[in-house]
């Protein structure tokens, strides 16, 4: 068998050589390159341009685009308007509104809202994302860990301490997602504060200033957070070459792990290494699949909405939340279940402000949702 | 290729196909076949009447919208708690690619992936702002955003992630989780270009913001180049109105892209000359490479393919030998039109030429096709690698692991292989160097 030295991604020229080289065969059918006259886009694919009123395949209206700069739809909007809903936040906290708070503050919102999916200090659980692993600083330094070699070593860690690039993102995304069962609901202050615990348990510093307990974030203090990850994306999009970098980024089909060829001249034979292995799934692999994989054609079973499976429904919906707390059967349900169970069935049916979502984001019925509370309250 | 010619040469008359099949038909009583069957029990589905033959149907006045067939229940989305963020709200169903067909996912069988869940918007409150670095900033309803003169448009949508479970091995022994993080359909709306002729967007602006209306206020920055290509604002799917998974009542539609671009629940669209930096373009969908710098603004999906027939789901345990059987599957590229795929049953080792089948358009699901003979107990590694007319193909494993790494997560498009063992069971492998091809 024909030993191909691609060990590297290759632009066209170094695919085309080593082919030569090797003797890969031709293939034998009709070259198929493109007789597309398009051009090269930001993303390093092709464009269409409309030529003979057609646009590759597609046959456009001439008369649109004499028309569209006339095309008066719509209003300007009012002033108001745009300023509820032009509150973006970018880079550096552009767009930041005035307010402050402080660490403690953030700290005891948290453990109140957001403590139950993302867990202690942010340390997250049940798929919930988490909101840091320790120290920024050293954190960032593993995410060149790859675990190609080695499926036992210590994967990078991405967390926003470590990895994002902006904070701006964390405080935008609180005010506007979070809680995510209840977004929107944060005050601008709630939201600092909220920034500054985080910034906390990340054990980050702005200018060399610790964030402790007593610390209180602030327009003027946001815009002097950098992130330890700064620098850790590519292409890079600001500035005003931002636009050219990602043109030049895609253009080079190393960049991004692509392959370009001549379709004449790719590989028909010895196209893998001589390495290579057929590699299976790893025991059972993954197959919990909702509903489970079936390609039967047969009468559907009638399911009545009576026949619910409380710890069935548990399992795929509250155990995201209620499995470190107010788990089923756990103490921690008594001081609820002391307010009389009617209060914990409301509570549970309505949603909560601290998170619970109404019937724990499922469509059940009522009387249903009640049998999955006793579960959750009983654990039984 | 010239269709006219095409057809031309395919053609035979009519003489000459009663000739053909003639011949066939007496090779075929010649050998066992079909017609020398006496031995055969009688079929119960031919020999009484079917109940649903003797009785009146449904009458038209039921099922206003139309379902599908009960037998089909089980050709549906499907999902997986490796996939959720902690909840099904934010989270990812995948379609049933097994099943299937030409070009065009029903609406009812669409991925669905949202980062809030799926928002309920109603129509009539519905408003769309335009504003930031144009000449005249705008807000639409529902009904005169409609008004422009519209166009259609059949592009698949992928998430990124698809296939990115496996970066460092095969995961699910099933194409609906392998390679189901897609479809493809026909959508309609108008051209952001056509929508800013009239606003005016000023030479500062580089950068647009997409922001959902939904429980995340899904965002992300989209440059300037893709809302002056083929940026579009849809709200027809499939000849209907978008279902709410795909953001009804309007969504972006950046044909090719990552499907988080494709904001979905659609509210506003900024302009600027900086761009932002939102949580899903910066926490998420952000691939990391073995160097520890992570692309951003990782935009088109690269060119990919899959066979769909044989897959997990639907093998070959039931053929005969030499029976002839259709190996197909899809191929698909963000970056352009695909122009050709080709088919190895060694694993990628060595490749034939199969054939592209029906449209072939840019950015959307190609159908491609190979005749095989069965052969009762042969063991096949079926691998598709598909080719594009902006020049790209698919890379081996080895290839593109030696570049990527194995902690990217997203944009994952290497050839993938489908095992048919002895039995004709199908299995997922992947062909790769153990341990990855040593790095220089």
């Amino acid at each position: 068998m024909l030993k191909l030295n691609t060990r590297f991604m290759a632009g066209a020229s170094v695919v085309a050589a080593v082919l030569l080289m090797a003797g890969c065969t031709q293939n034998s059918a009709e070259p198929k390159e493109t007789k597309v006259a398009a051009k090269a886009t930001i993303d390093g694919g092709v464009a269409y341009p409309v030529v003979n009123d057609k646009m590759g395949p597609y046959y456009v209206n001439p008369q649109v685009a004499a028309v569209a700069p006339k095309i008066n739809n719509g209003r300007i909007p009012t002033a108001n308007e745009l300023k509820a809903w032009d509150k973006d936040i970018q880079a550096g906290g552009k767009g930041l509104p005035e307010g402050s708070g402080s660490v403690e503050e953030g700290e005891e919102l948290y453990e109140a809202k957001c403590v139950m999916c993302h867990g202690d200090f942010g340390s997250g659980g049940g798929g919930y994302p988490a909101l840091s692993k320790g120290n920024a600083y050293e954190l960032q330094k593993t995410l060149t860990n790859n675990r190609w070699h080695d499926p036992e070593a210590d994967g990078p860690t991405r967390v926003f301490g470590s990895y994002w690039p902006q904070a701006s993102t964390l405080w935008w995304y609180i005010r506007d997602g979070m809680p995510h069962p209840k977004s929107k609901t944060l005050t601008d202050d709630e939201v600092y504060a909220l920034t500054a615990y985080i910034l906390n348990i990340n054990e980050m510093e702005i200018d060399g200033e610790e964030i402790d307990d007593e610390f209180v974030l602030d327009r003027e203090k946001f815009a002097r957070i950098k992130m330890p990850n700064v620098d850790g994306f590519e292409p890079k999009i600001d500035g005003p070459d931002g636009l050219e970098n990602v043109r030049n980024y895609y253009a080079n089909p190393k960049n991004f792990g692509a392959i370009k060829v001549k379709p004449s001249e790719r590989c028909m034979t010895g196209c893998q290494e001589e390495t290579v292995e057929v590699v299976r799934i790893q025991g059972a692999g993954i197959s919990d699949f909702m509903p489970p994989m079936s390609v039967v054609r047969d009468a559907p079973e009638e399911k009545k909405e009576e026949k619910i499976d409380p710890k069935e429904v548990y399992n795929n919906t509250c155990a995201m939340c209620h499995s470190g707390y107010l788990s089923p059967g756990s103490a921690e349900w008594k001081p609820f279940v002391a307010e009389g169970m009617e209060t914990v069935y409301k509570k549970a049916i309505e949603g909560t402000p601290n998170g619970m979502p109404a019937k724990g984001g499922t469509d059940l019925s009522d009387a249903n949702f009640k049998l999955v509370v006793d579960y959750v309250v009983n654990g039984k | 290729m010239d269709n006219k010619k095409s057809q031309n040469d395919n053609t035979i008359d009519r003489r000459e196909f009663f000739r053909k099949t003639a011949a066939a038909s007496v090779a075929a009583v010649a050998g066992t076949s079909v017609l020398s069957s006496d031995a055969m029990a009688d079929d119960p589905a031919i020999m009484h009447h079917v109940p649903w033959g003797q009785k009146w149907g449904d009458p038209v006045t039921k099922n206003r919208y139309g379902m599908p067939s009960k037998y089909e229940h089980n050709v549906t989305r499907r999902n997986t708690k490796l996939l959720a963020s902690g909840n099904f709200q934010a989270s990812i169903a995948v379609t049933p690619i097994h099943e299937s067909m030409g070009i065009i996912t029903p609406n009812g069988l669409f991925f669905s992936r949202s980062h809030g869940g799926v928002a309920h918007v109603d129509p009539n409150m519905y408003r769309l702002m335009i504003h930031g670095l144009v000449e005249k900033p705008i807000v639409l309803t529902l009904e005169e955003l409609k008004r422009y003169p519209s166009v259609t448009r059949t592009h698949f949508i992928e998430c990124p992630a698809n296939g990115g479970q496996e970066w460092r091995g095969p995961q699910y022994n099933s194409i609906q989780f392998a390679k189901g993080f897609m479809s493809c359909a026909e959508w309609t709306g108008v051209y952001v270009k056509d929508i800013l002729a009239d606003l005016g967007l000023k030479p500062e602006a580089k950068w647009m913001l997409t922001e959902g209306s939904d429980n995340s206020e899904m965002g992300r920055t989209v440059p300037i180049d893709k809302v002056l290509d083929d940026a579009m604002i849809v709200w027809g799917q499939n000849g209907e109105a978008l279902r709410p998974e795909q953001g009804y009542p309007v969504r972006l539609l950046l044909p090719g892209w990552e499907g988080n671009l494709c904001v979905k629940w659609l509210k506003r669209l900024e302009f600027s000359d900086e761009p932002w930096y939102c949580k899903e373009e910066t926490s998420k969908y952000t691939a990391l490479k073995p160097t520890g710098k992570a692309i951003q603004h990782f935009y088109a999906n690269e060119v990919n393919s899959t066979v769909t027939s044989p897959s997990p789901e639907i093998d070959w345990s039931n053929l005969k030998d030499g029976d002839i059987v259709e190996i197909e599957g899809l191929a698909w590229s963000g970056m352009g039109t695909i122009t050709g795929v080709d088919l190895s049953f060694d694993g990628g080792k060595t490749y034939v030429e199969a054939k592209l089948k029906g449209l072939v358009l840019p950015k959307c699901w190609t159908r491609w096709s190979y005749i095989h003979t069965y052969k009762k107990g042969e063991k096949l590694l079926l691998t598709s690698r598909a080719m594009d007319d902006a020049g790209y193909i698919q890379p081996t494993i080895d290839q593109e692991v030696s570049v990527m790494g194995v902690e990217s997560v997203y944009h994952r498009n290497a050839v993938e292989t489908w095992e048919v063992t002895e039995t004709g069971k199908v299995n997922h492998v992947q062909m790769r160097t153990p341990g990855g091809v040593k790095n220089a």
